[in-house]
Order: C-alpha cells, then structure tokens, then sequence
C-alpha cells in the first residue's frame, strides 16, 4: 500500500459564470492514496477544501458517463483513471474540451442530446411483432454487427477528442453517429432510409476528416471513426445509386 | 415562478420513470408527460445493474417456481397477490424489450439465453453480458426519443410534492443550470427516484442515490413500507463498494475464503457442488451468502489487508474466453480498479450495501395512499421483495410495474383534475423559501460533507449485516442529533448557476429523514427475518408477532411513527426457509401429497 | 433571470495541444507533397506536348542536384502520408473478411503495405522491362 503522506498537486480550471470573466486555474495539494481516482482527488477537494468546485458524477464504475474531463489535455473518464500515474506530477483538470463550459468542470451537454435525439435512435422495425410472437431471432453474427457500436455510453470523451467538432459545433459528431450506425446495422431495424438524409447532410459525416482520435479516446472501444467512415461510403453508394433507381421509388 | 402544466409528470428518468413514461405516452399520445431527471435518464442508477432480469422462458420452468422463489427468498413477507402478477408479466415485458432493441445475449440459434442466479430454482435470468442494465437503461431511453408526448426536464431537482383537496397535483423542481425553481402542475405524479443506498459508508450506489422521492413522499404523510430490510451484496469491492456482479457465480465463481475453503457448506447452503448447481452454495440467495461472509470474519477466516477484510471470488477456473464473453465488464473493473487479472487471480471482494428493499409503499396497481401520487421501482414498495430481494428481481420488476405505474397515471390522469393553481403556488414558494433559508443561512458551523459522513458511519454501525438493540438505538439517536445540527450547516457557494454544494445538501436532507425511518424501522422489529438479522436474542423469525409489514410514518422534528400492516398471503403459507440439499428436501415433501 | 453565461473556450492553436493532433496536421499536409509530384508530371506532359526540345529540357532540369533533393523530400512526404493512411485504413474501411473471418486491425495495415510494395515493385519491373 502507499505512504499515506503522499500528496499531489492538482489544478483545476475554475470558472465560475457569476464571479468570473474568464476561466482560471487554481492549484490544490491533495494527500492521496495509491487506490484513488482522479474522481476522488476532486471529491476530496469539494469536500474538505472548496464546497463550490463543481463536477458531474455518479456510478464511479465507468458505466453511467458522467465524469469525463480533460486530464493532462486527453479526454478520459475521471473515475478511472489513477492519482498514481501522475504523481509526482501535477495534473491539471479541464472540462471537456469543444462544449462550453457551464461551470468549473461542468460542460453544457444540450447539444449533444439534440443531435443523439436527431438520428432516430430506437428500432425502427422491419417487420412489426407482439410479445406474444416471441423476440426477434438474431444469429451470433447478425448481433456482432452491432452490438461494439451499442456500448456507447454517451460519455461524449469522442467529441472532446474531435477537432472537426470543436470548429464546427453543428457537426453531429462521432458518439451520434455511432448510435445511428448502431441502429442501421441492427438485423431488427429497417429506418437505415430514414436516417441516411441525415448522414449525407452538411452536418453529417463528411464533415469527419478522419483524425480517429475519438476512437482512440473512447473508453468503452465503440470505434466511433469506424461508424463515421463507413456510413460515408453508405451515403456515396446511396448518392450515385439514386441515378440508376427508377423514378419513383426512394 | 415559473409554471407548467402537463398530465403525468415523472420524477426520476432511470428504468422505472421511462418505462413509465412510455407507458403513458402509448396508452394515450394525448397526454403531455414531464420526465423530471436530476441527471441526464442515461446517468440514472439503473445503468450499473450487472447481471440480469428474471422472467420464466424455460420450458421446464414456470411463472409458479418463479413465484416460489421470490416469495421464500423474500422470507414470506411478499405481497403474493402481486408477486403472481409480477412473475407471469416478466417474460412479456423482457421480450418487449427485445422488440425495442436491447442486445439480450444469445444463444447459438439466434434465441435469447438465460443465466443461473442466486435463490432461482431454475436459469430464468436474462442478461446482456454483464452489461444488463446499462443495455436496458440506453434501449428505454432511446426508444423514449420516439415519443414526442414525453417532454424531458433533464437535470432539474425535484424538492417538493404540491397538494391540492387531498390529492398530489404536481411537482416542484430547481433547474440545477440555472438554480431557477419551476412548478410543474399534473394530474398524476409518479415517483421512480431509485433507492437510498448511499445513506450507508460502503455500498455499490452511484452518487445519485440519495432516496429523493421517497423523502418526498414521506413527508406527505405516504408510508415507508419495511425500511429495515437493506440488502448487503456478498460480492463488493472493499473500500469503494463496486460491484462485482451475482452473474459471476451464475456462471460457475466460487467464493473461498482464506484458507481457500468454500466456507457456503457451513452455512446451510451445502454440500458442496462442483458445478453451478441452483440454490446450493454460491447459487444461495444474497442475505445468506452476506451473513456467511461476516460469521467468517468473526472467526477469523477472512483475509486481512491494506484493504481491511476480504474473502475471495475465484472465477480462474472459467478461463479467459468465457470470462471475456460473459463477464467482460468484470473482467474490466478487476483490471483497471484492482490491477488483477481475473483469468490468474482471485478478485477479493466483501459484503456491501446494495438495494432498500423497502419504500414507499404502494398497492398493486402502483398507487400510494396519497390519491394521484403513484410510485415504481426501487423507490417503491409494492411488495414483490419482502425481506430480501432476489438478484434479477428488480429489473424485472422496473420494466413490469414502470408499466403499471404509466398506466395507472394516465387512467388517473383522465380522470382528475388540476389543482388550484394559487393554492400550488403558494405551497410552491413555501418550498423555495425554506430551501433557500437553508441556503443562505450564516452562523452555523457545519459542512454537508463531513455530516453525510457521520450519518453514513452510523448506518453501517448500526444497521449492518448484523443489528443488535444497544447499537441500533445509538444510531437512532445520532441520526437525531445529526438532524439538528443540520440547522447549522453553512453553504459557501452562495450562486445560482450549478449549486451542486446547495444540492448534495437537499440530498442529505432527504438521507437524514430516509436514514432516521431504516434504524427505527430496525429497532422496533424484534425478530431476524431475510436481510434484517439480529444477536441480541432476537435471532429467530417470529411469524407470530411480525408476519407483518413496517409501515413508518413522518413525524416532523421526531422519530417516525411506527405501525405494521397486514401481508398478503395467496397460495404459499410461510415454511422454514432452507436452501441447498435441505431446502431440496423440505420441497419434495411439500411435493409429495400432490404427487 | 438565469444567470448561465456558457464560456466557449477558442480554437486557436489546437493542433499544438495534443501530439496526436500535431501528427494529424502532420499526415493532412503531407498530402500537399502527393499534389506537388503530380504538378510536376502535369508540367512535363505540357512539356512535352510542346515539342522535343522542350521536353529533352524538362528531362534534363529533372537531373540538377535541385531537382532530385525537391525529388527526394516529395517521396520522403508521399511515403508518409501513405503510412499514415495505412495506419488508419482499419477504421475507415468497413469490416474486411475473408474466409468468414474479420481480419484484426493490424492485418488490414499490414495488408495495405504489402498491396503498396507489391504494386510499386510491378509498375517499376514493368516500366524498367519496356526501357
């Protein structure tokens, strides 16, 4: 176990919409153990030196997506990533880069749920069932297709690691059209129509410019650049396909 | 103030408040519904459930076992009219939720696959790998986008219930951006805000779980129904509580303790099985296998380190493949949180505190006492639980009575009218004006944090695993003079945008109240019963004085009131409660005269 | 009155702030090398159109010591850009298979450099067979 004397510096960008014209940092020295997260080493200084500093938290098991931030400038999910690897380090701790920031480490997601909202994000059946007739049938390669893009969880690190987003706040980004592409390989679903306006739009995919940091970020390996790229050779077929469908159909 | 009107308003957007919402908004597009969150739904609690739902599907099982299971696992304190409702509405719930696109794992022929789980005669659990209620939670929130009927206010707090001639009329919420009150007017409510775990030190409980609604309820005079039965988890990891998923031993994980003893067999849960064998050993329900981990601390036989006491989950024998397959988030926590690898090493885990059995309590078709106030999943008790829930239950129960609250609202909701609007908003300012004292008050000296703190100490020294009179009452008292010095809390940030300093502060107003109704909902069951043990001479189940359900009622500026109510019993009449090879022999007599 | 006032932090400079991006920047401008060559070939078919003694004097300025250090650092930046475009084929492409089988992301990068060696090597045998 650790010396429980160990302390690390941690700097944290404050901003405060009421008090502060701009962002600042603020340098705190927090006693750490080897098992603390960067989550704790925040929790500690809210509890025990600045009640004000503000984050988002909650299931500290890196499943509900709440806690993202810049740690050292990479996106990551504070809850686990480790003191120990830093120290004797300082660490410095920004929100999540390309959203506005709201408050200290608090970023305005509401444009983020617009464009999750915006790309049909639910089965869009194939052909209608009750329960009564039993659940869809799906072989084990039916359900590979999708399943990497379906453990999204929203944490929205990928948009944070986007330079297109960040210049283009419309872009739909990488996490949204994960879940588009989710659904669109679904052997369940039939809307890939519906949603393909979307992906060949001015805010869709072609915006990407392929840097694929967002997968790398990504802590649950959905593969966001992947769903991006793909879903451009989608719109392209589906572009020059048009010219040779009859009149008519869509 | 601001206002809006809609016809149902929701508080709480995890599994339970969207399978309501979207209840409502099928069985009428007509009804505006408002989904009050105070995190974005996908953040809810719900997302970290591991291991699975449980609904029959096997043709050798039946909605009867299910029945069985849940009722003596619950130790005959069920409601058993809606536990038979439950178990025959799992499976059509489950595979609705397929239609909606949850990823069930299969099997090889494109069927969905069940697992193995602890007090459930037969696999009748449903997962998603070990992802089960992350897949649920984002397919009920996705397929809750569908619906334009469900207007969402994510992250706003509800603070208070308004009333109106008796009945509930709607809600009162702080916009947590902006730090704005708003009063939301409905003809029904319904509370679907989680449990309350977090009022103890160790538990597997997202930051969120601070019992909101059933504070809420509890105020206005609803009853918390059988508060005292908190479940531990036997299978935790030490210090910060997560989870290490039931489904680990579903899937065959054995727990040794230091000797590498499977210590189970001493505890009624024997003999000993090589294979996963249901209702033996590690297959044991959740309170017997939490109560066998501290019997063995007493004697000596967990392992001691930097991380005080342990036992150990061994999973090495599944291998790295099926490990990956089935338990790939398990196989990342160990990893990531206790740098081992669970292929190679044991993962050391202790009981921690994970579900409140107990809630607000509500009849069959989700309605509480107070007319147009209705309540589902955790927050709620409806009666499927008793004294200990059985894991898969709760998932299950989200999805069937997240259902049947959405549709008792909007039957309701046709029905009623809206409140009296100034009469609301009176009550509404009221609402704000003692938040905002609490706020802006000076001269105190104390901090949320360190009293959170002190409460959540108390719980778990009082009303662990094992409960005893002398210890209980301390925590009773404590938790009144922590109620006091409440009054003297001092909040530094004094601005509106994300106050989330004032916030956690509403929040322990509401554990303080949650916590004070578990320890004297304790105290005053002098039996042992499911997850409510006792060394104080009260070791034994006693049917005759407490087949009955705790009811504690609000007392301002006091202990809650105490009351029992009667339980409902349809077609099993309470037996000795026996698990493995005695259990197995205890049914087949009950079997034979049929035979 | 809400008092929210969303800070939006600039853009200025973003690419210095992660290595990743500086390679990012890297690999995109490298694609101006591609486009340098191909203006150099688009000047000797003009060249060429112009007669003989205009192209005999274009295959000559080829020949200075300029030009074959201009030469030099054009394949230098085309070969990177073709390894950096390599490296990202696994998350552009859709998933490949063969025989039934994904291929794993390093068999698709490997695959794009043995295509590319394989392919240069075949125009250079042919072009040195027709000389």
């Amino acid at each position: 176990m650790s010396d429980p004397g160990k302390i690390i510096e941690i700097e944290v960008l404050r901003y405060n919409p009421e008090n502060d014209e701009a962002p600042h940092s603020t340098v705190y020295k927090v006693p750490f153990t080897d098992d603390m997260s960067v989550l704790q080493g925040v929790q500690y200084i809210k509890d025990n030196f600045d009640g004000s500093l503000t984050f988002r938290w909650s299931c500290r098991m890196a499943i509900c997506g709440s806690c993202g931030m810049m740690i050292n400038g990479v996106p990551k999910l504070s809850c686990e990533t480790f003191l120990r690897d830093y120290y004797p380090n300082r660490i410095s701790l920004e929100a999540l880069a390309h959203f506005p920031i709201e408050k200290d480490l608090v970023v305005d997601w509401s444009g983020f749920m617009e464009k999750l909202e915006s790309v049909h994000p639910y089965i869009i059946p194939k052909e209608k069932r009750s329960p009564e007739e039993g659940e869809y049938l799906q072989t084990p390669e039916q359900f590979g297709e999708y399943i990497r893009y379906a453990a999204c969880i929203n944490c929205t690190l990928c948009y944070s690691a986007c330079p297109q987003f960040g210049l283009d706040p419309d872009f739909i980004g990488p996490g949204a059209l994960a879940i588009l592409h989710r659904y669109n390989m679904d052997s369940r679903d039939g809307g890939a129509t519906r949603r393909m306006e979307l992906v060949a739009s001015e805010e869709g995919v072609f915006t990407c410019s392929a840097a694929a940091y967002c997968s790398e970020v990504c802590p649950k390996h959905v593969d966001p650049a992947n769903a991006v790229n793909i879903n451009k050779i989608n719109a392209s077929k589906d572009y020059f396909l048009r010219f040779l469908r009859p009149k008519g159909e869509s | 103030m601001e206002t809006y009107k809609a016809d149902v308003v929701i508080v709480g957007g995890g599994g339970a408040g969207l399978r309501a919402a979207i209840a409502v908004a099928e069985s009428d597009p007509l009804l505006k519904i408002a989904l009050v969150s105070k995190v974005y739904p996908m953040r809810s609690h719900t997302v970290a459930a591991e291991g699975g739902a449980a609904g029959a599907r096997q043709a050798h099982d039946s909605f009867d076992f299910h029945f069985h299971d849940t009722v003596g696992g619950g130790d005959w304190l069920c409601e058993q009219d809606v536990v038979e409702y439950f178990v025959s509405h799992c499976p059509t719930e489950l595979t609705r939720l397929e239609h909606w696109g949850c990823p069930w794992s299969r099997k090889a022929d494109g069927h969905v696959n069940v697992r193995a789980f602890g007090g459930m005669k037969i696999e009748r659990t449903w997962f998603a790998a070990d992802k089960s209620g992350f897949h649920i939670l984002h397919t009920l929130f996705q397929t809750s986008i569908k619906y334009p009927s469900i207007k969402r206010f994510d992250e706003y707090f509800c603070v208070d219930l308004v009333e109106d001639d008796g009945r509930c009329r709607g809600v009162v919420v702080i916009e947590m951006a902006t730090g704005e009150f708003t009063l939301i007017e409905a003809r029904s409510v319904i509370l679907a805000t989680g449990g309350a775990g977090r009022v103890f030190r160790e538990n597997t409980n997202g930051g969120v779980v601070t019992g909101d609604g059933m504070a809420l309820a509890y105020r206005h005079g609803v009853a918390l129904r059988d508060m005292e039965f908190v479940q531990y988890h036997p299978t935790c990891m030490p210090v910060t509580g997560l989870l290490f998923t039931e489904a680990c031993r579903g899937e065959g994980g054995y727990l040794v303790n230091k000797d590498g003893y499977r210590y189970l067999q001493d505890y009624g849960l024997g003999p000993l099985q090589e294979k996963p064998c249901n209702k033996y050993m590690e297959l044991g329900p959740r309170d017997r296998l939490s109560q066998a981990f501290w019997h063995e601390k007493q004697k000596g036989r967990t392992v001691e380190g930097p991380l005080g006491s342990v036992v150990h989950l061994d999973l090495r024998h599944l291998g790295e493949a099926r490990l990956r397959e089935r338990l790939p988030l398990i196989y990342e926590m160990a990893q990531t949180f206790l740098g081992i690898d669970p292929a190679k090493d044991m993962i050391p885990v202790r009981a921690a505190v994970h579900y409140t059995m107990g809630g607000i309590r509500v009849d069959g078709h989700c309605a509480s006492s107070l007319p147009g106030l209705f309540a589902a999943g955790e927050c709620s008790s409806v009666g499927i639980h008793g004294a200990n829930r059985l894991g898969s239950n709760s998932l299950s129960e989200l999805l069937v009575f997240g259902k049947v609250a959405g549709d008792s609202a909007a039957e309701h909701a046709r029905q009623a009218s809206y409140g009296k609007t100034g009469a609301l908003l009176k009550q509404a300012r009221a609402a704000r004006q003692r938040l905002m004292d609490i706020k802006t008050r000076t001269g105190g000296k104390e901090k949320t944090a360190a009293l959170r703190k002190e409460m959540a100490q108390q719980m778990e020294d009082g009303c662990g695993i094992f409960r005893m009179e002398s210890t209980m009452r301390t925590t009773c008292d404590k938790l009144a003079e922590l109620r006091e010095r409440f009054e003297n809390i001092v909040i530094e940030d004094q601005t509106s945008v994300w106050n989330t300093e004032f916030l956690t502060t509403v929040e322990l107003d509401h554990q303080l109240d949650i916590a004070a109704a578990i320890a004297n909902s304790a105290l005053n069951r002098r039996e042992s019963r499911g997850a409510h043990q006792r060394i104080d001479g009260y070791g034994e189940r006693d049917d005759a004085n407490f087949l009955k359900h705790t009811d504690a009622y609000y007392v301002p500026g006091g202990p809650p009131r105490i009351e029992y109510g009667a339980v409902k019993i349809t077609k099993s009449p309470p037996a000795a409660r026996l698990y493995g090879a005695a259990g197995e022999k205890a049914e087949q007599e009950r079997k034979a005269p049929h035979v | 009155m809400s008092k929210r006032r969303p800070y939006i932090r600039p853009m200025d400079g973003w690419w210095k702030k992660n290595p990743f991006f500086i390679e990012y920047v890297i690999h995109e401008s490298t694609a101006f090398f591609v486009l340098a060559y191909a203006l150099t070939l688009l000047v000797g078919l003009v060249r060429l159109g112009q007669g003989e003694t205009a192209w005999s004097a274009w295959l000559a300025s080829l020949k200075t010591p300029l030009a074959i250090v201009f030469h030099v650092c054009l394949l230098a930046g085309a070969v990177y850009h073709a390894f950096s475009w390599f490296k990202l084929m696994p998350v552009t492409l859709p998933p490949v298979r063969i025989g039934g089988r994904k291929l794993r992301a390093d068999e698709i990068v490997t695959g794009g450099f043995v295509a590319a060696v394989a392919g240069a090597a075949f125009i250079y045998l042919l072009v040195w067979g027709l000389a």
